[in-house]
């Protein structure tokens, strides 16, 4: 079925149905998703994997509470059951908020235009690229004792129908490929990774660049090989452009989801306007980058994605909103509803979250720091948004000695917390990047963009064995 | 859902497929989320779906399905055949035979299915009470959850492979936040079983009140190299990493530290390490794995730290030229099945933790580890995470310690096993049931 015509009246029908013993907003989000992806390993093509879910969910808020309920049944038995689960939960009694007539569908299907649909490309070009890979990472020499090349496509149509009256369409394709190389040398095992994806379609990719991406995953791990164990203590920190972003997500991202500010659960609940990183600091999280990975044009509860910025020369200006949140709040959603599909409860998400570009240039940064860790690569990791503590692996790390890069380090992890780092960030350069990855939270994976520039940490903590 | 099943069996001997398997499921679930004494969030779910697996001339596709409809059973089959057809042939890549008699474990306990909501949500404010309760320095309780599932798994294949079972498991939680001059520290706990009446929200909510409120006050210390008590939870994040180096899966792809150890000294005499999917208490006990084989014990580590194997599905143990240890897991009917652990059970001779705090002249009880994830790599072993704890001077429990770094390597800190608790339990998330481990040579850095 095509979800993009469904019986508005059934999902009028659907919303009064929840709505009926009380509640004051009421949802559906009708999903139909398919997804490919190939996955190669010791030089074969092992899995090829396929298929298609669909569903809908019924969501009730009433106050601050919150009812849901899906049926994979798309049909109005299955609607009605949902709708019949939520209001049977609803104890308020009183007949609940009135449904506004749904009007015309709202869809923005320029916002991520897509050049090649990815399931009108034969499954056979998909399979040359991860072959393509799989060659490129071993011709990078003796040591490279195993590649893992994936590539992966989603196209996921949304219907949104609410109380209020919106009705919002949007038809999401996203194509990623990535590639993973181990390498080895007598005992020492390291790997590289490196991924290329866009809300976009299969013009993201060609063999060339399949090719690059296995290259480049392939000196990685081969340049770590020569790594000694990264030193242990404080010291300044270079985070370099593209998959540094990754510290800003977390050491500061997740604290600005309005649930932790809700709660009091994050170090930048009660601080808007406050200083909360260096003067020369300004962050955005934007959902509305053309074709960005992290991109949408609606969120998942029918707001449209924009452009906000949470940090300005130092001061906290935003948080990260989804509805719920935003009624308690009284604040405006600012299209960071998200979920990983219908079986989720949408909550306030990260978009594309970076920090923006200053005018220094990498090389300054690096020649001004006497002795120091350049950290080029992170491996991720997390936050406890309440107290702004994270830690982060290092994929791959160097000594900085005399302003220069030296050692290739390993098994570094840098420890701090959020707004001590945001404080201590001296420099920043214009080479601004973004890459992408997926990020989890209450066990619901979303993919997010995350980005900067080189930046310098004037001091950070790195544990490393060495 | 047989019929479903058979359907879907007969749809591929029409489109001339012989060798296919055919998993369904189908499962529902609850969540109930409690914030300040009032239902936040309740969530009711149900979902089914259909996953086949195709082998031809060793060439293996996958295709799955939310639609159980005759014409969306039709064109699933006909995908998982178009994508055989990309995926490059395999001499050990084979239908899996039927693989004798399922183990003699029933996850199952008819109790949960009689629980009423009143029941669900009253356990979720005493996880949520018993945390503020516990101690004035609770501010919030950031989650106090209940959730419970249910699910149902139907296996079919050509070669004549045919069962099914029932599971189900509940769980409460807590995630608590201590406040004091301005520092705020968490920690969470849960409880698990299989009815109600296994649960202890109190206990629940209070543990996770006194591992926030003991981390209050919390600072770097030194850097140093030594002794580290994990507690349960830590420890389990750690062997929970561990394994995966321990499936054939990793070792035969050049991506395990352990390949070529079989028979050799690689942990501290003590340890025990064993994958046991027949538990009858074991979160992850089912009767046999995603290809119907069935699930067995499986001693890894033992004999005086000695590696005794590894964890094998059908495909890796062609290859090797073995038995499957019914370690075929499959996540849901969308995923294929992979080499993973059922339960793993850490043991060996316990000693009261009393006695070991006290032995321990200068280290850090570590309560809680952050980036286990990201910072371990089981393939190069290198072991590096943020913690929080408390240390330890003169074998007592002194300062709470936070933002420092813990790192060594898989093979070291195994081989530096020192002694094992008197505290084992079951760790959700990954169902490792191990006491407190201590481990020497390890490097903490700090200031």
């Amino acid at each position: 079925m095509d979800i993009a015509a469904f019986d508005a009246g059934l999902l009028e029908a659907t919303l009064a149905r929840a709505l009926r013993r009380g509640g004051d907003f009421a949802e559906v989000y009708v999903e139909d998703r398919d997804s490919t992806g190939l996955r190669l390993e010791d030089g074969r093509i092992e899995q090829t994997s396929g298929g298609r879910e669909a569903g809908a969910a019924v969501r009730l808020l009433s106050g601050e509470r919150t009812y849901y309920a899906y049926s994979d049944a798309l049909d109005e038995a299955g609607l009605s059951a949902a709708a019949d689960a939520v209001a049977a939960a609803e104890r308020s009694g009183a007949g609940g908020a009135d449904v506004v007539h749904l009007g015309a569908v709202r869809s923005l299907p320029g916002a991520h235009p897509v050049a090649v649909p990815p399931d009108e490309v034969a499954i056979a070009r998909k399979a040359d690229l991860v072959r393509a890979a799989d060659e490129a990472a071993r011709a990078a020499g003796a040591e490279i004792v195993q590649a893992i090349a994936g590539y992966g496509e989603t196209r996921q149509k949304v219907l949104i129908a609410n109380s209020l009256g919106d009705l919002v369409f949007d038809d999401r394709t996203r194509t990623r490929f990535s590639v993973q190389v181990v390498a080895r040398r007598d005992d020492v095992i390291q790997t590289g990774h490196e991924t290329v994806g866009g809300s976009a379609g299969f013009e993201l990719l060609d063999e060339t660049i399949a090719r690059q991406t296995a290259a480049v995953a392939a000196q990685k791990a081969v340049t770590m090989l020569g790594s000694k164990p990264a030193p242990v203590g404080a010291m300044p920190v270079v985070l370099a452009n593209g998959f540094g972003g990754t510290l800003f997500h977390e050491a500061c991202g997740h604290g600005l989801e309005a649930d932790a500010i809700a709660k009091g659960a994050s170090i930048y609940a009660g601080k808007m306007g406050q200083v909360v990183a260096a003067p020369h600091v300004s962050a955005y999280d934007d959902g509305s980058i053309r074709n960005g990975w992290g991109s949408q044009a609606f969120d998942d509860e029918g707001v449209p994605t924009q452009k906000t910025m949470v940090i300005e020369d130092g001061r906290l200006t935003g948080y990260l909103y989804d509805r719920l949140r935003a009624r308690q709040m009284k604040a405006a959603p600012s299209g960071n509803g998200r979920r990983q599909s219908f079986r989720h409860v949408p909550i306030p998400r990260m978009t594309t979250t970076y920090i923006a570009p200053g005018d220094a240039t990498p090389d300054d940064i690096i020649a001004a720091t006497p002795r120091g860790f350049y950290a080029k690569s992170l491996a991720g990791g997390q936050v406890e948004p309440a107290s702004g503590a994270f830690v982060f692996g290092v994929a791959e790390g160097y000594l900085i000695e005399d302003g220069r890069l030296t050692t290739p380090l390993r098994g570094a992890t840098l420890v701090g917390s959020g707004i001590d780092i945001l404080m201590k960030i001296d420099m920043i350069a214009g080479d601004f990047e973004v890459k992408s990855g997926i990020c989890g939270k209450d066990g619901q994976g979303v993919p997010v963009g995350t980005g900067q520039s080189t930046l310098r940490i004037a001091e950070m903590t790195v544990g490393g064995t060495g | 859902m047989f019929d479903v099943v058979d359907a879907a069996l007969e749809r591929a001997r029409a489109q001339g497929v012989r060798d296919v398997e055919v998993y369904a499921e189908r499962s529902a679930s609850r969540r109930i989320k409690v914030y300040q004494h009032e239902v936040e969030q309740l969530t009711a779910a149900e979902r089914r779906g259909v996953g086949v697996r195709v082998f031809r001339d060793g060439a293996v596709g996958h295709a799955y399905t939310s639609d159980l409809t005759p014409q969306a059973l039709d064109a699933v089959v006909r995908r998982a055949v178009d994508n055989a057809a990309v995926s490059d042939a395999d001499e050990f890549a084979a239908l899996p035979q039927p693989g004798g008699e399922p183990a003699d474990v029933h996850p199952y306990d008819e109790r949960l299915t009689a629980a009423t909501n009143e029941r669900r949500i009253e356990l979720a404010l005493a996880v949520e009470s018993a945390a503020l309760d516990a101690d004035p320095r609770v501010k919030t309780v950031e989650d106090a959850m209940y959730a419970d599932g249910e699910g149902e798994v139907f296996l079919a294949s050509s070669a004549g492979v045919r069962g099914s079972f029932r599971v189900n498991q509940c769980h409460c939680f807590a995630y608590a936040l201590a406040e004091q001059d301005g520092q705020v520290e968490t920690g969470y706990a849960f409880s698990v079983g299989r009815a109600l009446e296994d649960l202890d929200p109190e206990a629940c909510g209070r543990e996770a009140a006194e591992r926030a409120v003991r981390l209050l006050g919390a600072k770097p210390c030194a850097s140093f190299k030594g002794q580290v008590l994990l507690d349960p939870f830590v420890s389990a994040s750690f062997f929970g990493v561990l394994s995966s180096a321990l499936t054939a899966d990793a070792v035969q792809k050049g991506r395990s530290l352990f390949a070529g150890r079989e028979g050799q000294k690689v942990a501290g005499e003590l340890l025990q390490l064993v994958d046991d999917g027949t538990l009858p208490d074991g979160l992850d006990s089912v009767p046999f794995d995603g290809e119907g084989v069935p699930t067995r014990r499986t001693p890894l580590i033992s004999g005086g730290g000695v590696l005794q194997g590894f964890l094998y599905d059908t495909y890796t143990a062609r290859k090797a030229d073995r038995a499957s240890t019914g370690n075929g897991i499959r996540g849901s009917y969308s995923g294929l099945p992979g080499v993973r652990p059922t339960n793993l059970v850490v043991s060996g001779p316990a000693t009261p933790v009393a006695d070991i705090l006290a032995g321990i002249e200068h280290g850090v009880l570590v309560t809680d580890a952050v980036g286990v994830h990201s910072g371990a790599n089981p393939i190069s072993g290198e072991f590096s995470v943020g913690i929080s704890g408390i240390l330890i001077e003169g074998g007592e429990l002194t300062t709470p310690v936070h933002e420092v770094t813990l790192a060594s390597d898989i093979i070291g800190m195994l081989t530096n096993v020192r002694a094992l608790g008197d505290d084992a339990r079951w760790v959700p998330g990954g169902s490792i049931f191990t006491p407190s481990v201590l481990m020497d040579g390890v490097a903490i850095g700090g200031t």
